[in-house]
């Protein structure tokens, strides 16, 4: 029993924090109708980042976290564009181009942070690491809390953004119709360049945490790319609203899986899964629009 | 390219291909060897991606079955020898494309992408927890050191790859259907043709291709293991070269993996690692996307209207105007 | 079923019956009844919304219907797939030109023959690329094409398919005059040599001129059928433009 309660709230606070990027890996697709496979890259250079500021600086975890947000916010906002760009060009299979283009990111990030780091495993140390609650005889790690609050705090801010602001309106008017929006008078191509650049800032933030809480190697960057895929073909593409069920859903999946099944099997689980769930429901099982 | 020029490069090709093992040493025979093989995958990849337009990132699948195929049945259990298997591989493959390929290829777009990568890592993980394929160790073959042999083998599956491809698809109504449910679905459907299974045609043909190719690479490096015969990098790979080659271009492909492949042998040969190699894979992809959406191949194709196209002129037009070039 | 039909025609080709479909509680078909015979042309008009390019979507395979008939040559063929409609002898054109963008202009009448009369497929190709008179784009990819010779390559690409109906959805929207007539005369060659037409079109000279009856659609059903002077001085189908928004102008 206490087993479960132990398993499921760790798969609550991975959850909360795959939903944090997930949300804006959702909000890009809406956007630029592109899926964005450098996710899992910007999630790695994130803890980068972080393990780079600790090494070089001294300083923890925490203080890289608005660093994070300006630089990946910078990085964002200038490759945004060039993803709507080739989106929306004339080339005989744009869909694909633009895939293969957030391909090619993905590939560049992951061997550009292989050829700089290696293949080991580094870790991003905090005030926080090691410290936790107990609650009756469950253990509550306070990095992960902390890490849980962050996701819910930028699901609240985007959700406010997008629901209660003249700009949420655009965006919103943009993912529903982009030839719309722009008659509209909405300047699509900047709008995808800040869209994206606060997917890729609240991204390299969510990276962060997650190096201070599993650390971080070049080679994990798949694994979460995967996980931003899984939410959302789960959630169905481009719901933001579906995706924070999803990820919690995938957090709690994942940690059962690994506890009660074996670790080793917790990949086989979550691909079989997803499979599965794109062949009886491809729009998603959570159906629910922007 | 019409006339006494094909067959020209054809037998200038053919001579240089068969004399290549007198003139090389045993290391170029072998990357020799290895780029006939890419461009064979690439070739395989580039019908399913190319032509009928599905892009499938987890090719790989159908590469290790033909691994595993030969690896398991030429084993101490079976003994079987080396050619048998090869059929074997690509039944096999041909069989398990034809089969999730019905539901899977009802996905469009980047749902079938990450449907398909989802079961190819999914076969993965699969094969380092079964006994049959030795776990994450995976499996050795009974050694077999004639590099001419693996040449050849690979020479002859890849050059019946390209003919098989040339014919059905440049050469064939088949070609015709393919390219046309890859361009309009509904409208190749009012045209009377079965997309659901020509398309599927299609997918397994790419996969029993790929297989053959999976075998003889298993007995030619004698042991494999999940990673190296499943692995995404495998699927990349293909997919990089077709792109960098020429998307649904008949040579492209060929061309793709001959320059990547010989580019990371190279890399391999002064640096030792191939990490930067990665990289450099990741930026040729983004630079292939921005300037050269048609590929090498694009850069020699003939403009139609305006007669042939110089290629130095088609590639400064495509570097000073991204993103606006057909 | 009105049978006031000029004598060119012969039994039916195309009988629909009761034919429902409905999209969300909105009834695209709310129970179809109508007619098409042999060598006829006849054209299909009603307001925006009034279930015309359902009905083609449902004759043709596209969306399966709910209820009711679709005989074609005696045939029931509801629910059947596109292809084997297709298969059956009808062939089709789209609102929007479907077509193949990256194939040449004579891929895509080729690739219209692949299935079906493949012998002599390139002869006839050449034929109908001097007929609509697009020799000189034989070889430019579709996607390069003018909007008219888009147009142009999509009847061609229906008359690739040798069918003995053809249905043709708005095929001279929006181009030039030149080009109308280009498709206008080839109509009436293959109605000579015994091609049915089902049309829609709403364009009212065009359908005056060209078509020998007019069947009238409005919010799902048909409303009236009849020759073009018949439905002119209908108050119903005056009813049914003016009702609403006065889109097309009779």
């Amino acid at each position: 029993m206490d087993l479960l309660l132990q398993t499921l709230l760790n798969g609550i606070l991975i959850g909360g924090i795959i939903a944090s990027f997930s949300i804006g890996f959702q909000l890009t697709f809406g956007v630029l109708h592109v899926i964005d496979f450098a996710v899992g890259a910007w999630v790695v250079l994130g803890g980068y980042l972080a393990y780079w500021m600790s090494t070089l600086l001294g300083v923890g975890g925490f203080v890289s976290l608005p660093v994070a947000f300006v630089v990946f916010g910078a990085i964002g906002y200038l490759i945004g564009p060039v993803i709507y760009r080739v989106r929306n060009s004339r080339y005989a299979r744009p869909e694909l181009m633009a895939l293969a283009l957030t391909f090619g990111l993905f590939t560049l990030l992951r061997g550009g942070a292989l050829t700089l780091w290696g293949f080991n495993t580094r870790s991003v140390p905090t005030a926080l690491s090691g410290e936790s609650l107990m609650i009756g005889s469950v253990t509550v790690p306070l990095l992960r809390v902390v890490a849980f609050a962050f996701a819910c705090a930028v699901a609240a801010a985007l959700f406010l953004i997008l629901y209660r602001t003249r700009y949420g309106l655009a965006i919103r008017a943009t993912a529903e119709n982009r030839h719309n929006a722009g008659l509209m008078g909405v300047d699509v191509q900047r709008l995808s360049a800040n869209v994206y650049g606060l997917y890729a800032a609240v991204t390299g933030m969510a990276g962060v945490l997650m190096a201070a809480i599993y650390s971080v190697n070049p080679e994990i960057g798949l694994r979460y790319t995967l996980f931003a895929f899984f939410v959302a073909v789960l959630a169905g593409l481009g719901s933001v609203g579906g995706a924070i069920l999803a990820a919690l859903l995938f957090g709690i999946m994942e940690s059962v899986v690994a506890t009660y099944v074996g670790s080793s099997y917790s990949h086989l689980a979550i691909f079989a899964t997803l499979y599965l769930v794109l062949l009886v429901s491809p729009r998603g099982i959570l159906q629910r629009g922007l | 390219m019409r006339g006494w020029f094909p067959i020209v490069l054809l037998v200038c090709g053919a001579a240089v291909v068969f004399a290549l093992p007198e003139l090389l040493n045993a290391y170029w025979l072998r990357i020799a060897t290895g780029v006939l093989m890419w461009a064979g995958l690439a070739c395989s990849w580039n019908i399913i991606g190319g032509y009928a337009g599905y892009i499938d990132f987890g090719h790989s699948v159908f590469f290790g079955i033909g691994a595993y195929a030969s690896a398991i049945l030429m084993g101490d259990a079976f003994g079987w020898p080396f050619a048998a298997t090869i059929p074997v591989g690509l039944l096999a493959a041909g069989g398990v494309a034809a089969v999730i390929g019905g539901p899977t290829l009802r996905l469009r777009g980047a749902y079938f992408a990450i449907a398909t990568w989802a079961f190819a890592e999914t076969l993965l993980q699969l094969a380092t927890v079964l006994e049959i394929t030795g776990g994450t160790a995976g499996l050795s073959l009974p050694p077999f050191l004639n590099e001419r042999f693996f040449y050849f083998a690979m020479l002859t599956a890849a050059a019946a790859t390209y003919a098989l491809t040339w014919l059905l698809f440049e050469r064939s109504r088949f070609g015709l259907k393919v390219k046309a449910l890859r361009d309009h679905e509904p409208a190749a459907e009012a045209m009377g043709i079965n997309t659901a299974a020509v398309k599927l045609q299609a997918f397994a043909l790419s996969a029993a291709t790929a297989a053959v190719f999976g075998s003889i690479y298993a007995y030619w490096v004698t042991f494999i293991n999940p990673r190296s015969t499943l692995g995404g990098d495998i699927t990349d790979q293909m997919v990089v070269m077709v792109l960098l080659g020429g998307l649904g271009s008949l040579w492209g492909p060929a061309l793709g993996a001959a320059a990547l492949f010989i580019v990371n042998r190279i890399f391999w040969m002064y640096w030792g690692d191939t990490t930067f190699y990665i990289a450099i894979l990741g930026l040729a992809i983004i630079v292939v996307v921005l300037f050269l959406p048609n590929g090498l191949a694009g850069l020699f194709a003939r403009k139609t209207q305006n007669g042939s196209q110089n290629a130095g002129r088609a590639l400064w037009r495509a570097l000073t105007r991204p993103g606006v070039e057909r | 079923m009105t049978g006031s039909v000029e004598s060119v025609a012969g039994g039916p080709i195309l009988v629909v019956r009761d034919l429902r479909r409905s999209f969300g509680g909105i009834k695209a078909a709310d129970g179809v009844n109508l007619e098409v015979r042999r060598k006829e042309i006849v054209g299909l008009i009603g307001p925006n919304g009034s279930g015309k390019s359902t009905l083609f979507n449902l004759v043709s395979g596209a969306i399966n219907p709910e209820g009711g008939e679709i005989l074609f040559n005696g045939r029931d063929i509801a629910g059947w797939k596109p292809h084997r409609v297709a298969r059956a002898g009808l062939a089709r054109t789209f609102q929007i030109p479907a077509l193949f963008d990256n194939m040449s202009v004579m891929e895509n009448l080729l690739s219209a023959a692949a299935e079906g009369h493949w012998n002599g497929a390139r002869g006839r190709a050449e034929e109908v690329l001097r007929l609509l008179r697009i020799e000189a784009v034989r070889d430019n990819r579709a996607v390069d094409l003018s909007g008219g010779q888009q147009k142009l390559l999509e009847f061609g690409r229906a008359m690739m398919r040798e069918a003995p109906l053809v249905l043709l959805d708005e095929v001279t929207a929006g181009v030039h005059l030149n080009i109308r007539s280009i498709i206008l005369d080839a109509v009436a060659r293959l109605r000579d040599s015994g091609t049915t037409f089902f049309l829609i079109e709403h364009d009212m000279e065009l359908v005056k001129n060209v078509c020998d009856r007019i069947i009238v659609m409005d919010a799902g059903q048909v409303i009236t059928t009849g020759r073009f002077d018949e439905i002119a001085t209908n108050s119903e189908v005056m009813q049914a433009y003016l009702g609403r928004r006065a889109e097309v102008s009779p």
